[in-house]
């Protein structure tokens, strides 16, 4: 067997074990009951939603330097998957917010964030389809993805911490104290790692597939 | 490039000479915007017919109002230079950062032209009252420079993908989504009168410094493409 066929198979039934773990091993929650199954969906896909843009912007600013075009490919992957994930993240949250604060959405600093990550990968997704060659295209949207990427610091340290927040604190908070139940906290770094996996192997094939085309003359295959 | 300072001033300076006689010549940008800007205040204005806005709709709307009338104006930064295809000689002859900053400072001064025209006229089309003065200008300033540095590059941006306008705005906003936030909860206690926004304006101080900088350092990967 494939070694990709190996790690496949073992992120499923990773998966598929941590599925298992959040509705038979973790205990409803002091206050949030049942509905805390969902943060185990909820923190993963935000964690890797902000992951991938990162992501996208270390290989827009690998791009910069070497112009390898491989660069490229992984940026425009990084930044697709974690638009994904990022909605995931926004209507996960939005639901989590229904049920807990009575609404779906109320611009909790937050949400104005996710809602502004949103954004960003859209408007560099959108950017992309605007320019057909393919090194002028690499070249512009690396730009644009470290331009937006600036704007995280401010986002991320300044404005939760300035306006007040409902959001819960991370969970290891700035006291660098976990107030968890320690198989809530195994099971949500088992959540959070097979998440970074699946996002990991979707990449990897994202850009194998582009590879491929490349290699077999197929041009702008999939057009971003 | 980097012989003497004052030579590359010279240059920026050249570019915002250039550009201000141009706009001088034919004035497109400066009717534009402040078209745009007039058209958009009456629309609201006949619309809520006299009512009274709260100082949170106030401010919101002004920063909507000063956000796409830049939106409308500044995407001409490098459009037309391509198009007058006036873009390789620019390229030629000033050095990349002598262009950036020529035209930044000429966006900046033609924001402020705008905003000094639109802000009176706001202020009696809506029955806005304002409370602190000195921080509601500082406010404007110091959003006008952010809006103009990142609409700076974004425009370079699109005249790379082949002038297409509607990207302009679409690009824009995100990055400039946490000053405009900030510029407007500091209008919002500006026109309250409820003490000088301190952390709002030290927060816009720091994003045009580190959105200066950053547009400063991206430049020229595209220019030099």
């Amino acid at each position: 067997m494939e070694r990709t066929h190996v790690y496949r198979l073992v992120t499923a039934l990773l998966t598929a074990g941590v599925v298992w773990a959040v509705f038979y091993l973790v205990p409803p929650a002091e206050g949030l009951g049942e509905k805390v199954r969902l943060a185990f969906f909820h923190i993963p896909v935000a964690w890797v939603s902000v992951l991938a843009f990162l992501l996208s912007a270390v290989w827009s600013l690998q791009y910069l330097r070497t112009r390898r075009i491989v660069y490229d490919w992984r940026s425009a992957a990084a930044a697709g998957l974690g638009f994904a994930f990022c909605i995931l993240a926004t209507v996960s949250g939005a639901v989590f917010a229904k049920l807990t604060w009575g609404a779906y959405w109320n611009w909790d600093p937050r949400q104005t964030t996710i809602f502004v990550l949103l954004l960003i990968y859209g408007a560099y997704l959108t950017l992309r389809t605007g320019i057909e060659d393919g090194e002028q295209r690499a070249n512009v949207s690396a730009v644009y993805s470290l331009l937006a990427s600036i704007t995280v610091p401010f986002l991320v340290f300044i404005i939760p911490r300035y306006y007040y927040s409902l959001h819960p604190a991370p969970v290891i908070n700035s006291a660098g104290r976990i107030d968890m139940d320690a198989v809530m906290v195994y099971v949500l770094m088992a959540a959070v790692a097979v998440c970074t996996a699946i996002f990991w192997q979707a990449l990897e094939w994202l850009v194998e597939g582009r590879r491929r085309g490349e290699k077999a003359g197929v041009k702008e295959e999939w057009g971003s | 490039m980097r012989t003497n300072a004052s030579s590359w001033l010279k240059a920026a300076f050249a570019v915002l000479r250039k550009d201000a006689v141009c706009e001088f010549r034919v004035r497109y940008g400066l009717t534009t915007l402040s078209m745009f800007a007039v058209i958009t205040l009456a629309t609201v204005s006949m619309g809520i017919a006299g009512a009274g806005l709260g100082s949170k709709l106030a401010a919101s709307l002004l920063w909507i109002v000063l956000f796409f009338s830049a939106m409308a104006g500044l995407a001409r930064s490098f459009v037309q230079e391509q198009e007058s295809g006036t873009l390789l000689a620019l390229r030629l002859y000033g050095g990349g950062q002598a262009v950036l900053f020529g035209k930044m400072a000429f966006n900046v001064l033609l924001l402020y032209i705008v905003t000094a025209l639109i802000v009176p006229l706001y202020i009696v089309l809506l029955n806005v009252e304002v409370n602190g003065w000195l921080p509601f200008g500082a406010a404007l300033l110091l959003g006008d420079t952010g809006i103009a540095a990142v609409a700076t590059l974004t425009a370079l941006i699109v005249a790379r993908t082949g002038a297409k306008g509607a990207l302009f705005p679409v690009i824009t906003f995100p990055v400039l989504l946490p000053l405009f936030l900030a510029a407007v909860s500091a209008t919002v206690r500006s026109l309250d009168g409820g003490g000088t926004p301190v952390v709002e304006l030290l927060f816009m101080v720091c994003y045009d410094i580190v959105v200066v900088a950053a547009a400063s350092l991206l430049f020229d990967c595209i220019w030099q493409d």
